[in-house]
């Protein structure tokens, strides 16, 4: 797939994409940038949706893990200090969710690291092609399969008695909240993968965000948790996006806990794609 | 079946669903025989080949080597047979010392044997320096020694080739055709070889097979098979505005044989001594040219001959 | 002899690439730390076992990589057939079981990585031997039981369907079993249709097994079913890998 100016986007299907035209310029380097944007998103997303089938586990096996804690953590919910809640459904939503998009993440930094290993990223070298497109273009895919995910999880914990305090707005605050952190993971591993240039690396990333799901308040609040644990724990932003959200769902709407839902996934996401910018344009100008 | 046969198939079939692979094959290989089995890509070689060493279940008909069934007797059949497959059947991972004392002992050879035996062979297929090296570190030549290596460890009294020169450069293959030589003449090894290689089996084999789409459609010495093709192929290049005309003259002179675009090709009745003729003949009809020559029959002529099809490729 | 052999090339091939084994050796270390940092609290409700969760956890950790082993074990045939040195195996005279036995017995070898892993972190977390010495001896049967029969069944799927990728189905099959069972919590904390698969999971009655020895003393009432639970799973799954080997060359 290659975006030089000189030739039009290739991935141009159907009426909604627009066809860039030659000349330079600065506004249309904007509009140009717009445009590839737009157009590695489309493709990203209709070869994500073809690999259909790579989605399922995304959604059966948080689905499964929440299922069954919710059955072996009757008793627990009763400990002094636990959250009040009417079932554990309640305390792991946020977690079933985060644990869901973390599935696809990677899948960005794993697409890149592919072209790099197969050549495509010498061909890049040849053509000004620009980078942000490049790499917000492979995000997009991820976003849109993660902001589905996350409706379709909410979807079926509301079917089996969860109830969401905040509303409706709590509900959709948590997607975006999801969708930050799939864009957060998209470009720490679209970094790996322009460090290492191998898919296995940037594979390797999935057990240590499968990893760091755990050593957080995802499953059980920090408050119960002893030791250095509990330190790695308190610190870990995945704590910090799932409290509030966890509050929303529980206590009720706050703007306070909206704004660290979000802003803190926003940071991060900021840090990670700026940084693989940054990379990018370093190995692409490094001869 | 005599003692002599140690390869001997009757109505060997093999289907994959729809698809016909080897369709009806009878052969009797004699013991100390060099054996070609010749044919394209495609043609049912490898799918043969993997029946007789028992990897692969024949549909139909049945095959014995050395009077053990290949299905009944499976365990058996696979004592006595040496086999390197297509695709070397090696692990990268190992060193090529390793590989050969796994395969000393998968056949039973003991320890101590099968290190000298190892070396030997190493030796002969010159890996000797190599031997302590993972084979992942190999050249494709270098692979292809080794499984030659691993096939012969326990002294098998059959051996089996498929394409054992693909991919090799001429020296290798040389060599290669130098050790079958020794192995079948001083250890009296019967070989079951399979090439798409003219010159391989014409070289190496005594007797050879020619299949194609999975049928046995030639089968004799080399000498012979030439020789049923008779008269050697005149090949003359013409200008495309005269091609029908040289047709029409050569047609005269012998039955058309298959040839490359642009060219002509007959089988010459009477030899040599008549390319005068053809020449005059051709000069009469106002026919320029560019290129003449005089093949004596090749096993390409004979597969021509007995296909349609140039072992090469060209449709006639 | 041959499954000997090949048993002893597996070992050799993790020699020559350590990190095929570190999956296997760091998911259940992941596993025990995490669960147990992250559900310490379970000690405080009543009627959880023990006053210390490695006790419960760390069991359950080395059976998910004796799982993992296991599963291992098949990847390595997956290997070989997807590169041809399969061919080379098949070729040996006599019978092809020893092909089996040795992948299994490499797998059952293997496993004892990750276990010894596992108790050693636990250790550092305070785990205890109640039951004694003995104790671990279950441990490492149970262990090595359940890497056999993953390895059997792995190597059912690739003898059957012949790709590195058939792999997945049976890791998936093995967490999920393990997940069902009595692995982080015991059976009366659970309830619903939870409680009733984990009664009838095989994997339950070898992790009570197992796990005696760090709850309390062992007894023959605890020991049997779990015994006869792993023979049953490596008799099944052997067979099963027994018939799809026959029918290889088909």
């Amino acid at each position: 797939m290659t975006c030089s100016p000189t030739r039009p986007a290739v991935a141009s299907r159907g009426p909604k994409s627009e066809s860039p035209t030659v000349s330079g310029g600065a506004a249309t380097g904007l509009r140009l940038a717009g445009a590839q944007t737009l157009a590695l998103t489309r493709r990203s997303v209709v070869s994500e949706w073809r690999q259909l089938g790579n989605v399922v586990p995304g959604i059966v096996f948080p689905l499964l893990l929440a299922a069954v804690y919710t059955h072996q953590f009757t008793r627990v919910i009763l400990l002094p200090g636990f959250p009040a809640v009417d079932s554990f459904l309640d305390f792991v939503l946020p977690a079933s969710l985060v644990q869901s998009v973390s599935f696809g993440a990677t899948e960005a930094g794993t697409e890149l690291a592919r072209d790099i290993e197969n050549g495509f990223f010498d061909r890049l070298r040849a053509s000004p092609c620009m980078r942000l497109p490049l790499l917000l273009g492979r995000l997009g895919g991820a976003v849109v399969v993660a902001a589905v995910k996350g409706v379709l999880i909410i979807a079926i914990f509301l079917l089996f008695g969860a109830e969401i305090a905040g509303g409706p707005a709590a509900a959709v605050v948590l997607v975006v909240a999801a969708v930050l952190l799939v864009i957060a993971i998209g470009g720490l591993g679209q970094m790996l993968a322009i460090f290492t240039g191998s898919q296995e690396a940037v594979n390797a990333t999935f057990p240590l965000v499968f990893t760091s799901i755990f050593m957080s308040s995802a499953f059980f609040p920090t408050n119960l948790m002893s030791g250095w644990f509990r330190e790695v724990a308190e610190a870990n932003p995945v704590t910090w996006i799932i409290d509030p959200v966890r509050r929303l769902i529980l206590e009720g709407w706050s703007w306070a806990d909206v704004g660290q839902a979000l802003v803190v996934p926003l940071v991060i996401s900021v840090a990670t794609v700026t940084m693989a910018v940054v990379a990018l344009n370093r190995k692409l100008s490094s001869s | 079946m005599t003692d002599n046969v140690v390869i001997e198939a009757s109505g060997l079939k093999r289907t994959f669903g729809e698809v016909v692979a080897v369709e009806g094959i009878d052969l009797s290989v004699a013991r100390g025989e060099i054996f070609g089995f010749l044919g394209p890509n495609g043609a049912g070689k490898s799918t043969t080949v993997r029946m007789l060493t028992t990897l692969l279940r024949p549909t139909g008909g049945t095959a014995r080597i050395d009077g053990h069934d290949v299905e009944k007797s499976a365990a058996a059949v696979r004592r006595i047979i040496g086999v390197a497959l297509q695709d070397a059947s090696i692990d990268p991972l190992m060193t090529g010392n390793e590989l050969m004392r796994l395969q000393a002992v998968l056949h039973g050879i003991s320890r101590s044997e099968s290190r000298n035996r190892g070396a030997e062979l190493l030796a002969r297929v010159g890996l000797a320096g190599a031997a302590g090296r993972r084979v992942a570190t190999y050249s494709g030549g270098m692979r292809r020694r080794l499984d030659l290596a691993l096939s012969l460890v326990h002294e098998p009294s059959i051996l089996f080739l498929d394409e054992p020169s693909a991919g090799l450069d001429p020296t290798s293959r040389l060599a290669l055709w130098e050790e079958v030589r020794r192995l079948n003449s001083e250890l009296g090894t019967t070989v079951f070889l399979t090439t798409q290689y003219l010159e391989e089996a014409d070289e190496l084999a005594g007797r050879i097979a020619i299949i194609d789409h999975g049928r046995l459609v030639r089968e004799g010495s080399p000498a012979d098979l030439k020789s049923t093709v008779g008269s050697p192929t005149l090949r003359v290049d013409v200008d495309p505005v005269f091609l029908e005309s040289a047709r029409s003259v050569l047609i005269g002179f012998g039955p058309e044989r298959p040839a490359f675009e642009g060219r002509c090709a007959i089988g010459l009745d009477g030899g040599a001594a008549r390319v005068a003729e053809v020449v005059r003949a051709l000069d009469v009809a106002g026919v320029t040219v560019s290129h003449l020559e005089l093949d004596l029959p090749s096993l390409d002529d004979v597969f021509a001959d007995a296909t349609g099809r140039r072992l090469e490729g060209a449709e006639k | 002899m041959v499954a000997s052999a090949i048993c002893g090339r597996g070992m050799r091939r993790i020699v020559a690439r350590p990190t095929l084994i570190m999956p296997v050796l760091l998911m259940p270390l992941i596993f025990v730390v995490s669960f147990t940092g992250a559900f310490g609290s379970l000690t405080r409700v009543e009627g959880y076992g023990t006053d210390n969760v490695f006790n419960w956890m760390a069991v359950y950790a080395a059976m998910q990589g004796a799982v993992f082993a296991g599963v291992g074990g098949a990847s390595t045939t997956a290997e070989d057939i997807e590169n041809g040195f399969f061919d080379r195996l098949l070729l040996t005279p006599g019978s092809r079981v020893p092909i089996l036995v040795g992948t299994m017995a490499y797998s059952a070898l293997r496993s004892t990585i990750p276990t010894t892993g596992v108790l050693l972190v636990s250790a550092l977390g305070g785990l205890r031997l109640p039951g004694g010495p003995l104790a671990l001896v279950t441990v490492y049967v149970a262990t090595a039981g359940m890497a056999s029969a993953f390895c059997l069944l792995g190597l059912a799927v690739v003898y059957r369907f012949r790709t590195m990728r058939s792999m997945i189905l049976i890791q998936v099959c093995g967490f999920s079993l393990m997940f069902l069972s009595t692995g982080q919590v015991p059976i009366h904390f659970m309830n619903g249709w939870l409680h009733t698969v984990a009664r009838v999971n095989p994997v339950t009655n070898v992790l009570r097994f197992a796990r005696q020895g760090f709850l309390g003393d062992l007894t023959w009432s605890m020991t049997w079913p779990g015994l006869v639970a792993l023979g049953a799973m490596v008799a099944v799954a052997g067979s099963l890998a027994a018939h799809q080997l026959r029918r290889l060359a088909a």
